[in-house]
């Protein structure tokens, strides 16, 4: 618990209005987006500039108090769960777009700003961030750079820490720095900016960002793509690639999925189906209607039993829907739910999946497929029910054969949710100890007294 | 242990939420104060650590869950379809039954009291509260004293000279000789009767115009939106029957107001305690129709059959979707089909036709200051169409919208959208 006096100063930086320490509240800040972690702060300020967090974090710097940061609260890695207790620093109150830069192609945002907020805005001048995590209802440009988030679009894309020119970012000792710039070029000694991009809040606050935009694509076309088998639906995303077509995404359902989302809102999709690839291209009219005709062709050739593109948009709006539907459709369906975001080398994809499939037989669990499989980030998903020990153990033997199979393709740990406290358990088991030791000590020379989102990460 | 009877019955929906916090983007009270506890993430997981016995029904429990507006944008848009109306009324109503009424008068002393202004709304509000004690015989008026409470500061309507009650006849026969091809029994609601009579009169006209006999049973009352809303659910459960009872003869009761029909429509949803009361609110429920709803898809009257006053000539309107039509009983596109139909008139579509106009019952009394910028939003919208009238079928968003109109110093007039027809 921490002290009285300490609240009332938080109060005389934040104002009162801007101090919550009600139990209801405290309890309303314990959560993120996962079902596992929970814990309550002792008090949640919502500061409105970069000098009050300064201030804040000076105090709790010399009081040496946790201090959590937290925007819209849609993360699913536990990151923004106040495990240590102590401060939530909650910026959703800073959600100002301060300057939209047409002729530099960018913008300068606030961290509490809503990614689709600034997506209606830029909409209406012709511009857009590509970065789509797939939260970006409630997701904020704070959290989204400091865990590099990223979505379908990656394939054509990238993810955040490619869109980000500057930041203006507090250091835990209350040092109010700016790093990067507003240009597209800059080798002006370490690259700084980028320790932070992916840090997950445990070096910083981020006050400030310099966005890196693109005028907004003029057309767009959906394509529907039905295989009988899941492995070969795996191929056709390399495939389409290899052969010179980059789309803006290339998603994954599988037969189990695709049943759940006709369950829960009938719109036609194969149900016979093993798996279905949604590729959507984006630009300029006619090349959007050539890639979306060698998509057609390339996928034939290669094992697609079906080729269905969307005659409008709102054929295509309801596939994305269908796409959106399908984590809901999972979580509808079993008491727990263990989401990963494996990522490995795109050609390995076709093997990750056999590895679910052998894993899911081996342990007797239902793992279901759907992801990005256009960037080899697949979300498999192991059904169980945390109450029934026995399915439970099960099942976190199957996921975790999962990670080990993915790693041992190529691939990482975590595309796009970051470590946080739900895969800290992997994190330390497949990361190098060096490499480890190199993170914390980079830490150290940030948070010297560890008070900025202490617990996450490593343990 | 608290008695949890009520919220039990929601436990299975409560649970159904996977906290992504999509709603977030859609409340429009969260984003004007963006905090957690004003989402429905976090109601929902408030009420979820009342039903695991972790949390109390406290007075800022009373608070957190008093402030929502049940524009249900959240229940529309969720992933998982959570539906959190029924989880935010579920734990208002076990809390009036655990804590009485005087909940709802807690939570207003510590909001309200500290303000002079808002406390002088408080006290005329609570007499309001007093007609609707269950011991309340006969009809229960309650809204000429809620219209007084939200008075202060407010541009709200005066009451009508003559209620619709005192002015209307108990059977109207189809105009012009026809013979009848209908008989409806005719809602009045709360509004219509002691605000807007002419509007009711207007409706009848225009049903008798049609073909269909109107009865207007003297012994209907009040639909109880703001009691069960509010929690009341033993109030509101008398309500039902007496309206039941009221309309048992009838294959079709029809009315003017987007909230009347929602809420007579969900009974079945919200209050039932029985199998029995279950079945008889479910049959209910069948009868009910919106008046848009009644003339598109049940007279099945072709849109362009209906004639423009000439008075509107000329004009550009927009329509305003009530909660209580676009998103209870999705009714949208027949009133549109009307508006767009209509020779005479322009049509053009708010950009945010569906947003919340801020009102929510009791809420604009609590936190009239979220009821401005939420409305605020919804007179930008207003703006941007160039409409010289705004068309709704909710007398509650009527007031409102007209409230926040004036006070913005705009030129566009609220019409009930059968106002405009001949």
């Amino acid at each position: 618990m921490i002290k009285e006096a300490i609240i009332t100063d938080l109060q005389r930086i934040v104002g009162k209005e801007n101090t919550l320490t009600s139990p209801e509240a405290l309890k309303a800040y314990s959560y993120d987006g996962t079902t596992s972690w929970i814990e309550e702060p002792d008090v949640v300020v919502f500061p409105t500039s970069a000098k009050e967090i300064s201030e804040i974090m000076k105090l709790a710097n010399a009081e040496k108090i946790p201090v959590t940061p937290r925007g819209g609260g849609t993360n699913v890695s536990g990151g923004s769960v106040p495990i240590q207790k102590g401060i939530v620093l909650c910026t959703t109150k800073m959600n100002k777009v301060v300057r939209i830069d047409k002729e530099n192609l960018s913008a300068t945002v606030e961290p509490g700003v809503v990614l689709q907020d600034l997506t209606m805005m830029l909409m209406k001048e012709g511009l857009f961030f590509p970065p789509d995590p797939q939260s970006f209802l409630g997701a904020t440009l704070g959290g989204i750079i400091a865990e590099n988030a990223g979505g379908p679009a990656c394939v054509k894309y990238g993810v955040t820490k490619q869109y980000i020119l500057g930041i203006e970012v507090v250091l835990p000792t209350g040092e109010i720095v700016n790093l990067g710039g507003r240009t597209l070029k800059n080798v002006v000694g370490y690259d700084l900016l980028h320790i932070f991009i992916s840090s997950e809040g445990t070096l910083g606050v981020i006050t400030k960002a310099e966005l890196k935009l693109r005028p907004l694509p003029q057309a767009r076309k959906t394509t529907m793509v039905v295989y009988d088998d899941v492995s070969k639906a795996g191929e056709g995303v390399f495939r389409v690639l290899e052969n010179g077509v980059i789309p803006n995404k290339i998603e994954l359902l599988d037969n189990w999925v695709i049943n759940r989302i006709e369950e829960m809102m009938p719109m036609g999709l194969p149900k016979d189906a093993d798996a279905v690839l949604l590729f959507e291209c984006d630009g300029i009219p006619e090349a959007v209607e050539k890639e979306t005709e060698k998509i057609v062709e390339i996928t034939k050739q290669f094992g697609a039993v079906d080729v269905r593109i969307a005659k409008d948009q709102a054929e295509a709006d309801k596939y994305w829907l269908a796409r959106r539907a399908g984590f809901a459709a999972v979580f509808g369906k079993a008491k727990t739910v263990m989401a990963e975001d494996v990522t490995v080398p795109r050609g390995k994809i076709p093997d990750l999946i056999k590895i679910c499939k052998d894993l899911a037989k081996k342990h007797n669990v239902e793992i279901v497929v759907l992801g990005h499989a256009g960037d080899g980030n697949l979300h498999p998903a192991v059904l169980t029910d945390i109450t029934n020990k026995e399915h439970y153990d099960r099942a976190v033997k199957a996921m975790d054969g999962i990670i080990e199979g993915a790693v041992e393709l190529g691939g990482v740990l975590s595309g796009e949710h970051g470590i946080g406290l739900e895969k800290q358990k992997f994190f330390s088991k497949i990361t190098d100890p060096v490499v480890v030791n190199m993170m914390k000590n980079i830490k150290k020379l940030f948070d010297p007294n560890n008070i900025m989102n202490p617990g996450k990460i490593w343990d | 242990m608290e008695d949890l009877k009520e919220l039990k019955k929601v436990e299975q929906l409560a649970d159904q939420c996977m906290k992504c916090g999509f709603c977030s983007f859609f409340c429009p009270v969260y984003q004007e104060d963006k905090i957690e506890t004003s989402v429905a993430r976090g109601k929902n997981y408030l009420v979820k650590q009342v039903l695991q016995g972790k949390q109390e029904f406290t007075d800022e429990m009373g608070t957190i869950i008093g402030k929502c507006l049940l524009c249900k944008r959240c229940v529309a848009n969720c992933p998982s379809k959570t539906q959190i109306d029924r989880v935010v009324v579920a734990a208002r109503a076990q809390m009036v039954k655990n804590k009485g009424l005087g909940f709802i008068k807690n939570f207003a002393f510590r909001k309200v009291m500290s303000n002079r202004k808002a406390f002088g709304r408080y006290v005329k509000m609570a007499r309001a509260f007093q007609w609707m004690m269950p011991t309340t015989e006969g009809t229960i008026r309650h809204l000429p004293d809620f219209l007084k409470a939200l008075g202060q500061g407010r541009n709200i309507p005066s009451m009508a000279k003559t209620f619709l009650r005192d002015q209307v006849k108990p059977v109207y026969k189809p105009a012009n000789g026809q013979k009848a091809k209908m008989k409806v029994g005719f809602f009045m609601g709360c509004a219509m009767d002691f605000v807007f009579p002419d509007i009711g009169l207007k409706i009848i006209d225009v049903l008798t115009k049609h073909g269909v006999e109107v009865v207007v049973p003297e012994e209907q009352n009040c639909c109880g939106a703001a009691i069960y809303f509010s929690g009341d659910f033993e109030t509101g459960r008398m309500l039902a029957e007496k309206n039941i009872k009221a309309f048992k003869d009838f294959d079709y009761v029809v009315t003017g107001c987007g909230t009347c029909s929602s809420t007579l429509k969900d009974y079945q949803k919200y209050l039932p305690d029985t199998e029995d009361q279950k079945k008889r609110y479910e049959e209910f429920e069948k009868k009910i129709k919106d008046s848009t709803e009644f003339l598109i898809d049940v007279l099945k009257i072709p849109p362009e059959e209906f004639k423009l006053k000439k008075e509107f000539e000329g004009k550009t309107a927009t329509w305003h979707d009530p909660c209580h039509l676009v998103r209870y009983q999705n009714i949208k596109d027949q009133p549109r089909a009307i508006l767009k139909a209509l020779k005479g008139l322009k049509y053009v579509e708010m950009a945010n036709a569906d947003g919340c106009c801020g009102m929510g019952g009791s809420f604009s009394v609590y936190h009239y200051d979220l009821t401005k910028k939420i409305a605020d939003k919804k007179m930008n919208g207003i703006k941007a169409t160039g409409a010289d009238i705004v068309v709704t079928a909710c007398p509650g968003c009527m007031i409102n919208l007209t409230d926040h109109i004036l006070r913005s110093k705009m030129p566009q007039k609220v019409y009930h959208f059968l106002e405009l027809v001949e």
